[in-house]
């Protein structure tokens, strides 16, 4: 895709005006980082940063029959999310490889999820597949929301001064805005304020119009809330040990691998619950898994994972963790290799010792933090 | 606007050399620093090892990025930058002077001769 022919949210150009570090990401323009990875990264665990997030899909799904076309498409439970609740869910296709992996919401308005990027259309077929016969519509809202994600200790702090003080709005809770009319609609034309993130720091994700997401990103800057771009939004999810669809999660990975079983609830009827069962019960001989680098070494998705001569895995993800100062990485190995065993990634031909370790790499005691 | 400091001569791999004799102090420069962004690993040759002009000797890696580094001109590394395992991230804050790779002891002087100055490299940068 040629660069004139990205798409743009609406803060594309005030990235480019200030002359962030832009890419091409899944045909957006987005920002890679706003001068420092680094910076940014630290910000967000000790203070406050921000993150254009309008990539993002954002799709309703309403109608009296809403609920069965999402138990359906998505791995959620559905009967068990309250109002104001989300959920964090998995599209399967029938053998249980995993599409995308998404948050879902209920709302006054119905049922709301928030795709990523790539897999954007992949979930709307699956939606629309799911809905066939139901009475429910599916209607993407598109580039006409904004998101951003305001991450970091003194973010509930900095939402209060302009504006959206979040109360004691509990993690993976979420409220529509704004709050005073009687008929909250989706955005663009209303909003939503939700605790939710992928820095594993306090943080809440905003879903407005892209007139108020402007608005918002210059008063928040204004206030002294770094911004920052996808490359930090990687360190921070992988010390987090959050999977990256993409990186660590993709159609050729399953929930029982990836170790999201917690997040497939069997009986639901969802696409792929079959395959997902199966393998359950059978077990799967790789699971994704961390490596925390004993030694000097960047590890990479691609590397490769030795115990003694027999190679045991291969990794998903890999970075230098800003915060340990060390390398990290997750990947699929060998269920036989226990967490603690010494292991060896091999880094462009060079052996760096590392040991098996439970993500997350760095763990966070933001107050309240825990669902 | 990336800083090229007249005193020092280019590589086409963006690469800076001192030269002092039969010695020269090895980096990279402010525009390879900005390219790459913030560097979190530097791996270099220990002292006595022999590097070939225009192979790679070492790499330097961002968060996101790994990259190798070209040697300038052929020699025999006396020293390398040591602060820089603790530190990597001299090579962004201060390119030309804290954030230097290695020293090397020169085996053909007239290699010194076919890299860029100054202006040259500008023109380099100028034609990206």
């Amino acid at each position: 895709m040629s660069e004139g022919r990205l798409r743009r949210t609406p803060l594309t150009d005030r990235h480019e005006a200030a002359g962030a570090r832009m890419a091409d990401f899944a045909g957006w323009a987005m920002p890679l980082d706003h001068g420092s990875v680094v910076a940014e990264h630290h910000a967000v665990r000790e203070d406050c940063g921000v993150f254009d997030l309008g990539h993002l899909g954002s799709v309703s799904v309403t109608g009296p029959e809403a609920d069965a076309v999402v138990q359906r498409a998505l791995t959620v439970a559905v009967d068990r999310l309250a109002q104001g609740r989300s959920q964090y869910a998995l599209c399967l296709d029938p053998n249980a490889g995993i599409i995308d992996d998404l948050l879902v919401y209920r709302l006054p308005w119905g049922l709301w999820t928030v795709p990523n990027a790539a897999n954007l259309e992949a979930v709307l077929a699956a939606l629309h597949a799911a809905r066939e016969g139901r009475d429910a519509a599916v209607v993407e809202h598109g580039e006409r929301v904004g998101c951003l994600a305001v991450q970091g200790p003194r973010s509930a702090e900095v939402l209060a001064e302009v504006g959206l003080d979040p109360g004691d709005l509990r993690f993976g809770r979420a409220l529509p805005l704004p709050r005073d009319v009687d008929a909250p609609a989706p955005p663009p034309e209303g909003g939503v304020l939700a605790r939710t993130g992928y820095t594993g720091e306090l943080g809440y994700e905003l879903f407005v119009g892209a007139q108020r997401t402007r608005e918002l990103w210059d008063r928040l800057l204004d206030l002294g809330v770094q911004p920052a771009g996808l490359g930090a939004r990687d360190t921070l999810r992988l010390e987090a040990g959050l999977p990256l669809h993409g990186n660590d999660l993709s159609v050729a990975t399953d929930p029982v691998s990836a170790r999201l079983q917690w997040a497939t609830r069997l009986g639901g009827g969802f696409v792929g619950e079959q395959a997902a069962a199966r393998l359950a019960e059978e077990g799967t001989p790789r699971r994704l898994i961390g490596v925390r680098a004993t030694g000097r070494g960047v590890p990479r998705a691609g590397c490769a994972v030795h115990q003694g001569d027999r190679e045991v895995g291969t990794l998903t993800s890999g970075t230098m963790s800003p915060t340990l100062g060390v390398g990290i990485g997750m990947g699929y190995l060998d269920r036989d290799v226990e967490v603690g065993a010494p292991v060896t990634i091999v880094v462009r031909g060079r052996s760096v010792p590392a040991e098996v370790v439970t993500p997350p790499f760095v763990r966070r005691e933001a107050p309240g933090a825990s669902a | 606007m990336s800083e090229i400091p007249a005193d020092l001569r280019y590589s086409q791999d963006h690469e800076w050399v001192r030269v002092d004799g039969d010695r020269v102090t090895v980096g990279i420069t402010d525009y390879a620093q900005d390219a790459l962004g913030d560097v979190v690993f530097v791996d270099l040759p220990e002292a006595g090892s022999s590097v070939q002009a225009g192979q790679a000797f070492g790499e330097v890696e961002s968060t996101k990025s790994v990259s190798d580094l070209y040697a300038p001109v052929s020699g025999t590394v006396v020293e390398r930058n040591a602060s820089l395992e603790a530190n990597p991230e001299l090579v962004n804050s201060s390119p030309y002077v804290q954030g230097w790779l290695v020293v090397l002891e020169v085996s053909d002087a007239s290699a010194l001769d076919e890299l860029l100055d100054a202006d040259g490299y500008q023109r380099l940068l100028d034609a990206a």
